[in-house]
This record gives C-alpha cells, structure tokens and sequence, in this order.
C-alpha cells in the first residue's frame, strides 16, 4: 500500500477543487446538447409519469429532426421522483451533479417544485415546470419557467366565462375545505366580485363526504342559476355530481380542472353531462393543439392531456431559447427565454412575463356525453 | 317540509350502513372483547372482490355477489387465524394492536394492487330511484334500508332461536362457563369472525355504487359504526343498529341546518356527549346487568 503523504493530499485537493472548472469545459465540447428530466417513474403518479415522458420524446424527436440545438443532437436523461417530494428533491440532485446537462424539465406537482426550488436556484439552470401553484412564480428563485396557467386565471376565467359568455349571475359555490378548495374559491370569489357579482351561496364540504344532500337542498333554496365548484377528490365530485341531478338541480356547471378529467368522468357518468371545465390542454383549442394530438395517439394510443402537452412545449422552449441564446451559457438562455413572445405550443400562446409565467389563460371545455370538447379560450394580458 | 323528508331518508340511508358495519364491531367485540380496528376494511375488500368478478372478470352480479361473500367468508376465517387466533391468550392490548397492524396491511396492498384511482360498480337495480312529491328515494338506499331490516330480524332469530346461534351467545357471555359446556369456543369465534367479515363486507358492496371502491372507504365509514356502537352501548346488538341509525340522522340535518363542513363535528360531538354524560350508552343498562 501506498504512503498517503501530505503531498498527495493536497495535491488531490487541489484536483478536486479545481474539478468543475475542468468538466465545466468538457460539457462546452459535450457531443449532444443534454437536458434532465425528473418524472414519476414509480409510485401512485407513475401513470402520468409515462405521459409525461411520451410528451417531452415526441418534443426530442422533433427537436433532432430539424437539425437539433445549436447543430447539436439533443438528449433527454430522466431520473425518478417516486411521485414524492424527497424523491423529486433526490431525483433533481442526481442530474444537478451532471455538468453536461444544460436544462430540466421538472414536476407537475407544486409541492414538489417547492422541494427542488432551493436546489434549483443553487445549481443556476433554466428549469421548465408544470405546477400551478401561483407562488412559485413569486420566490425570487428566477430559474422557474411555468408551462401552465397558473391557478389566479382558473377563477377568472370560470368567472368570466359564467357571468359574460353564459349571463348568468346567481352563483353557488361548493368547494373542498382544504387548501387547494379554499384558496380556490376565494380566488373565484374575488374575480365574481369584480364582475359585479356576489354568490348567493357558498357551501364548503369536509374531504371524503359520503352524503352531498345538505349542499344539495342549500343550493336549491338559495335559487342558484350556475353552479362552480373545486373538488379535489374525484369520488366526491362524482357523488356530488349524481346526486345533484337525483335532486332535480340542472343548472349549468363551470368547474375547476379536476371536473374533466378522466376519472372523475368515469365515476360520475352522465351526471356530468354538458357541464363545463376549465383546461389548460384541449386538443381543439388550436392547430399547434390538434398537431401534439395527432403525433402523440399515434404513438400512446391514447388521447393526450396536460400531463404530456406541458413537457411537449417546455423541450421546444428550451430548443427555441437556447437556439436563440446561440449557447448554452445559463444567464443568456434565461435572457432569451424571458423574450419569447408569441410563440404557439400545445398548451397555448406563450408570453414570458417577468416573473416566468408563461401562459395566461385558460380553455373552457365542455363535457357532452362523456366525450370532452373545445368551447372557448380566454386570455388575460401578460 | 319536504325537504326534511328528503334529509331524514338520506340519514337513515347512511345511517343503515353504519349499523350494518357497527353490528360486525359488536359481535366481534362481544365474543373477544377486542374493537376491531380492521372492520372498515372488510367493507373495503369486499367491495375490491366486487370489482374483480364483475367488473374485471365480467361475471354476473349474483354470482359475483355470493363469490364475494364466499370470499369475504374465508377472508373472516383467516383473519381470526393470522391476526386474534395466536393471541387470544394475551390480554387485549396486543390484540388490537394486530387488528391496527391488519388494518394497513390490507389497505396497502389493495393500494399496491389496484392503485389510488376509485373504481365503479355498478348498483344492484337497474333503475336509479323514483320521487314521492319533490322527495326523491335513491334505490340503492332504499335496498340499504330494507336489507338492514331484514338482517336485523335474521341475526335475532339466528341468535335466539337457533342451538348454534345461542352457542355463539354463549360464548361470548362466560368462555370458560362455555368451554365447561362442552361448546368448542375456539370455533365459535372462528365462526362470529366469519360472520361479521361477510356482514362488514355486505355493507360494502352495498355502498359501493354510491360511494365508489377506494381503499378510503372503509375507514370513514368505520370511524363513524365505532361511534355509533359507542352511542348505541358497546356490545349492544340493537344498540348498534340505534346508535347507526341516530348518527346518520343526527350528522345530516346537522350539516343541512348548521354547517357542513362541521358535518363529521356533528357525529363526534354526540359521541364526546356520550362519553361523558352516558358511558354506558343508550342501552347500557342492559349491559350492565349482563356483566
């Protein structure tokens, strides 16, 4: 064995200090232009997890085909967040330690964006995310990019739908009393108020209600001509939703995001029927729209949503960025970023404000016999 | 008017599957002395079996219904083999402990197995319900209510007119006295597990194609049949059922004529109130005099 002198210690020190330098210079002469990726390939997300990837592939794919970045062939690495938040914490670490990835495409999950925010703003790269959570926009972190509208326009646009599209103004409320319910009525309170209208009923319900008839029977005597609602568990609203109609209320319903999703479509049946939703992917919504649509069932068999239209348009920002950047030197793509006006992705026109909201609007979809069509896209200034 | 009418039907609907999943916690209490913290799950597997045979296998409603009730029966036996059987002789303490341990045992794997999303099952009657005036009488709760009657009347005649059903009465008043007898006790609380898994797992299946099948359902629904066969006087049968039925009245018009969100407030509240100012329950009396 070896003497390990005092020498060779500093002298491996000094190698070690000086190592980030070295690879940082490797990464410039990197073959492939990489980009991470931190998704759920394991617990209860690992479904949306699959989307998610299929949407930033097929973003790759046409990506390379142009020609690539900066002439570059581009490649995704993907790690795990085992749809939790340590996951998406270690997940994000593991690729931050990879001096040749330049970009990443992170979480759909808010809570999970919180967990990696502190990291990200450390490691200093561009990171795309799809949470809407409105204050991760607002941390001070400035590497945060957000793919979709965040959730101050889901009220104002149920509101704005309701009151101007439908004329309707006697409005009942019911939402979950948790954070995501309350904060989400409150939001939807407010824009209501701005429009001039006050709800003639607000009914709050506990998480897991087996029994909606009180909320039911106080919608009916407070008159109410529309319904608006933030569920968050897809069983309540399917047991809402059915005994709504039992009781004869057949007002139209403009709801949150969670009333067009696929489960809840399939546990609440036709009681769900020609009621409206909020949704920041519809594939009518646009060209840009049909064309992920078309590409991305050819490939899953599957109709697409949210889950893979958001990775979908972050790898093509990132492409236009560090494209219009021409390198790959974090500062100037973030630059280029935040300069995007206009251009047309899956989920909708992107206009990088300050803060690094991209989108700001939402798409009112409506639910006609189980099946999910286009109604109208409301957008709000940058 | 009719809208109490409408809140008092709704309340004995639901109140009916707190009986039927508190009356599973009275027999089984009344035979080990021991709250089964695991009962909501049979609610819950039953309910999964359900989804199985006739969803995922696409076999007809009855005989998926019976072959889960068959199920539900074996599911019973090994729960007493694997989770009271190797304990018995301890005091309670560990005991429930192990129902604890069972209890997120099963709901996890049925977690791991059939992942978070609920699951539909259809209901038993084709046609969804009909209106008496502006009141409107889901079928599903109305089949609640009859079966709870009907089971009800059954488990009386079962337990007072049957040798087996006073055995298993006997059992659980004096085992040792029982043992003396010549009643072979082991098997008899073999056979109340048995019993209370399938009725634990008939409220299920019934309350499925309201409630839809998640691994969650079994715990509300269980947290409220404890209360319930608190208010009613543990060990009591026809406590249970009262106590049920109370609970689904009391937390429905309460949440129709106060609040809401402070529904589940409500059934703990009278709960809180039982404890302090009646222990014993409404028929604890009667229990009493047995002890």
């Amino acid at each position: 064995m070896t003497n390990f002198t005092r020498r060779s210690f500093t002298s491996a020190l000094a190698l070690g200090v000086a190592a980030p330098a070295f690879l940082r210079n490797a990464s410039a002469q990197s073959a492939t232009i990489k980009i991470g990726q931190v998704v759920p390939i394991t617990g209860p997300a690992a479904e949306a997890g699959k989307y998610a990837m299929a949407g930033a592939k097929i973003a790759l794919d046409e990506i390379n085909k142009k020609g690539g970045i900066l002439g570059k062939q581009v490649e995704i690495i993907t790690e795990d967040d085992q749809t939790t938040n340590p996951g998406a914490v270690l997940a994000f670490s593991k690729l931050a330690t990879n001096p040749d990835i330049v970009a990443f495409v992170t979480s759909i999950r808010s809570t999970q964006v919180h967990a990696m925010a502190p990291d990200i703003a450390k490691i200093a790269k561009p990171t795309m995310f799809g949470g809407t959570d409105p204050t991760l926009t607002k941390l001070g972190n400035p590497w945060l990019f957000r793919c979709r509208p965040n959730d101050t326009f889901s009220g104002k646009v149920i509101a704005e739908f309701g009151v101007k599209e439908l004329g309707l103004k006697k409005w009942g409320i019911v939402h979950s009393t948790d954070a995501f319910g309350t904060n989400g009525m409150k939001a939807l309170e407010a824009s209501l108020l701005a429009l001039g209208v006050t709800p003639v009923a607000i009914q709050g319900y506990a998480n897991q209600s087996q029994d909606f008839t009180p909320v039911v029977l106080a919608l009916k005597q407070a008159g109410i001509d529309i319904i608006s609602s933030y569920f968050t568990f897809e069983n309540d609203l399917g047991i809402f939703a059915r005994q709504l109609r039992q009781l004869g209320v057949n007002a139209p319903w403009v709801g949150s995001p969670s009333i067009v999703n696929t489960t809840a479509i399939k546990l609440a049946g036709a009681a769900l029927n020609n009621t409206y939703g909020v949704a920041d992917y519809a594939e009518e919504s646009s060209p840009e729209a049909k064309a992920f649509a078309d590409t991305y069932r050819a490939m899953m068999k599957v109709a697409p949503d949210n889950q893979s239209s958001w990775t979908y348009d972050g790898m093509n920002l990132l492409a236009v960025a560090i494209n219009k950047a021409g390198k790959t030197d974090p500062e100037a793509v973030r630059a280029a970023m935040l300069s995007i006006k206009g251009y047309k992705g899956a989920e909708g026109e992107y206009n990088f404000d300050a803060n690094g909201d991209g989108l700001h609007g939402y798409n009112v979809v409506k639910n006609v016999g189980g099946k999910i069509e286009f109604a109208k896209h409301i957008e709000f200034p940058a | 008017m009719d809208m109490v009418f409408q809140l008092l039907f709704q309340g004995i609907g639901i109140g009916s599957v707190y009986a039927l999943v508190a009356l599973g916690f009275v027999l089984i209490f009344r035979a080990t002395n021991v709250v089964n913290f695991a009962q909501g799950e049979f609610s819950m597997v039953a309910a999964f079996l359900m989804v199985i045979f006739s969803v995922d296998l696409e076999w007809p409603y009855w005989i998926s219904f019976l072959l889960s009730l068959g199920g539900m029966a074996i599911y019973g036996a090994l729960f007493n083999l694997g989770v009271y059987f190797p304990l018995r002789h301890r005091t309670y303490l560990p005991v429930i402990i192990s129902t604890i341990g069972a209890s997120i045992l099963v709901s996890n794997s049925t977690l791991a197995l059939y992942g978070p999303q609920p699951q539909v099952l259809q209901p038993l009657l084709d046609f969804p319900g009909f209106n008496i005036g502006t009141v409107y009488l889901d079928a599903q709760y109305l089949l609640i209510i009859g079966l709870t009657v009907v089971l009800v009347a059954f488990q009386y005649w079962f337990f007072e007119h049957t040798l087996l059903g006073k055995k298993l009465q006997a059992t659980s008043q004096d085992k040792e006295m029982a043992s003396l007898l010549g009643i072979p006790v082991a098997t008899m609380i073999m056979l109340t597990f048995v019993y209370s898994a399938m009725i634990g797992g008939l409220a299920g299946i019934l309350v499925a194609p309201i409630l839809f099948v998640s691994i969650h359902m079994g715990g509300t629904i269980a947290l409220k049949a404890f209360a319930a066969t608190i208010i009613g006087g543990f060990g009591d049968v026809a406590g249970a059922i009262i106590g049920g039925l109370a609970l689904g009245v009391i937390e429905t018009f309460g949440a129709a004529y106060v609040s809401v969100p402070y529904k589940d407030g409500f059934a703990f509240l009278v709960l809180v109130a039982f404890l302090v100012f009646r222990p014993q329950g409404i028929f604890g009396e009667r229990v009493a005099e047995k002890a």
